[in-house]
């Protein structure tokens, strides 16, 4: 198969016990382009995104970056691999021990050998470009949310990586906080010329900055278009999942069986139910 | 009666699947030794698993030798022998007590805390982007931690003993007017460094490493959620405890039972 995009997954299935979160997908990512990957919670977007960083093996099919397959890759290899790929997690995870500025610093001390001026430097032009440079004494405990997740993005592009993974960067923000991650995502990736891929439910934050949406739902790929395709497509599921309905092809209920069967069984079985529980 | 057989088989694999994980995680832990960073990172360790582990250590111990004092004399003088309680109080110590409380203790203060550190960090993705950084969690967090408790334990007990002996003497000596050189002098004959202090060492050793693996690997492997790690953090305490006083006795047959 031609390998065309800098992400590639092929025939990938995986499971979390006997319940399959993918069944056979294949995904292309396209370089430099902003592409978002969006569904109901429960589709397994963050597992995608640790399929993708390698922390999770598929159990059939292959993920391959920069056109090597990441399966068959030693430690040694892969960890190169993962120092041209940035990660914002979705907490920010920033370690909880260093300041500020020792977080954006951790991956260069790591994988550079940048002296310490050179480090001071590259760090506090980092924490500029999020707009944090006057914080960087602080601790990550004295950070609200929204900063925190700013000094994690200054830390996952401080090695200037080819590709950034954002694991939902909306989720929790308020308004303010998210224009302007909105705004700084849209930027790296424009200046840096990066490979942005943003796992997210806020629908119109992230087609709002997005080239591509890839739309997840019952283990495969319900469609991978322009936002603005998506927006006005046929499919039901996208539909349903683009404007927000609450009931629709993906059902409201959780499996169940009818109401009425489960009302009007007789009473003595409900008391033996609620005694078991009790 | 098959499927009684057969469930328990399964409980069975399950529990040697996850002793091997846990084994597996300790010899990855380990395979590398720690560097010139791995150095600074073990000594933050020991101050915080060791080092603040002493205060509980240092009261404990002056408490539990003021009682064996008390309690030896009580006994010892119903024969006339209270001279004997010096020897009484250090062997009880040496050989059993110390090791013993002191590893309990330690599961409770610093095992407790390594499992919810490590838990935490894992809820809170910090290990998982360590792992992103191409930076292996078991060598960076796991290692320096199992060594400081390796090293602290042993110490602790040293010192646990040292502060029990004391105890014992205000109590006997000071206080019920036990001969000062009586209790020194038969303390010094009785207690033979080989087969006291050193056995007692001994099984510090092994609760050391018990108590950090337990603690650790509970840690590492916990559900990510507040539940989990109170769990997590529940069964290390419980499973040290057990462990503690199983593997105690083991090895108290082996090395005083018999001839």
């Amino acid at each position: 198969m031609a390998v065309n995009g800098i992400i590639e997954i092929h025939n990938l299935s995986f499971f979390r016990g006997k319940r399959a979160i993918f069944k056979d997908i294949d995904v292309s990512i396209a370089a430099g382009k902003i592409t978002a990957i969006m569904g109901p919670s429960g589709t397994g977007k963050t597992t995608l995104l640790r399929l993708i960083g390698g922390q999770l093996q598929p159990h059939q099919g292959e993920v391959q970056l920069f056109g090597k397959n990441i399966a068959q890759l030693n430690r040694r290899q892969l960890n190169q691999l993962r120092s041209r790929m940035g990660v914002l997690f979705q907490s920010g995870a920033l370690f909880t021990d260093l300041t500020v500025f020792e977080n954006v610093a951790f991956p260069l001390r790591e994988h550079t050998q940048l002296n310490d001026q050179q480090l001071h430097d590259r760090v506090l032009l980092k924490l500029e470009a999020v707009g944090l440079r006057g914080a960087r004494e602080l601790m990550p405990s004295h950070l609200s949310g929204g900063m925190a997740r700013r000094v994690a993005l200054a830390r996952a592009v401080a090695l200037e990586p080819e590709i950034i993974l954002y694991d939902e960067p909306f989720s929790g923000q308020d308004p303010i906080a998210m224009a302007v991650l909105q705004r700084l995502i849209k930027d790296l990736n424009d200046e840096m010329q990066l490979t942005s891929v943003l796992v997210s439910h806020d629908i119109a934050e992230a087609c709002a900055i997005a080239d591509r949406v890839i739309l997840l739902g019952e283990g495969r790929v319900l469609a991978h278009d322009t936002p603005e395709a998506l927006q006005t497509s046929p499919d039901p599921a996208v539909r349903q999942f683009m404007h927000g309905e609450a009931d629709g092809v993906i059902p409201f209920h959780f499996p169940a069986p009818p109401l009425a069967a489960e009302l009007l069984c007789d009473n003595a079985s409900v008391a033996d139910k609620q005694g078991g529980l009790l | 009666m098959i499927n009684l057989v057969a469930a328990l088989g399964e409980q069975l694999l399950q529990r040697l699947a996850l002793m091997g994980q846990a084994l597996l995680m300790l010899l990855q832990s380990l395979k590398v030794l720690p560097g010139k960073h791995g150095i600074a990172r073990l000594t933050q360790q020991l101050y915080v698993v060791g080092v603040q582990s002493l205060i509980i250590m240092l009261v404990s111990a002056l408490f539990i030798g003021m009682v064996l004092g008390l309690q030896g004399y009580t006994l010892l003088s119903a024969y006339g022998s209270e001279q004997a309680v010096g020897q009484m109080v250090a062997l009880t110590l040496v050989r059993e007590l110390s090791p013993v409380v002191a590893a309990l203790l330690f599961a409770g203060r610093a095992g407790s805390a390594l499992t919810a550190e490590i838990g935490l960090m894992k809820a809170t993705e910090q290990l998982a982007s360590l792992e992103m950084f191409g930076v292996d969690p078991l060598h960076r967090i796991v290692a320096p931690r199992f060594l400081a408790g390796l090293i602290c334990l042993p110490l602790l007990v040293a010192i646990f003993s040292l502060v029990g002996i004391y105890g014992g003497y205000i109590v006997a000596v000071d206080w019920l007017g036990v001969y000062s050189g009586s209790y020194w002098g038969n303390m010094q004959q009785a207690v033979d460094f080989g087969e006291d202090v050193v056995n007692g060492m001994i099984k510090a050793l092994v609760f050391a490493f018990v108590v950090s693996w337990i603690a650790l690997y509970q840690g590492y492997s916990c559900v990510p959620t507040s539940q989990g790690i109170s769990t997590a953090t529940t069964r290390t305490v419980v499973y040290s405890s057990l462990a503690i006083l199983g593997f105690d006795f083991i090895l108290t047959a082996l090395m005083f039972g018999g001839a």
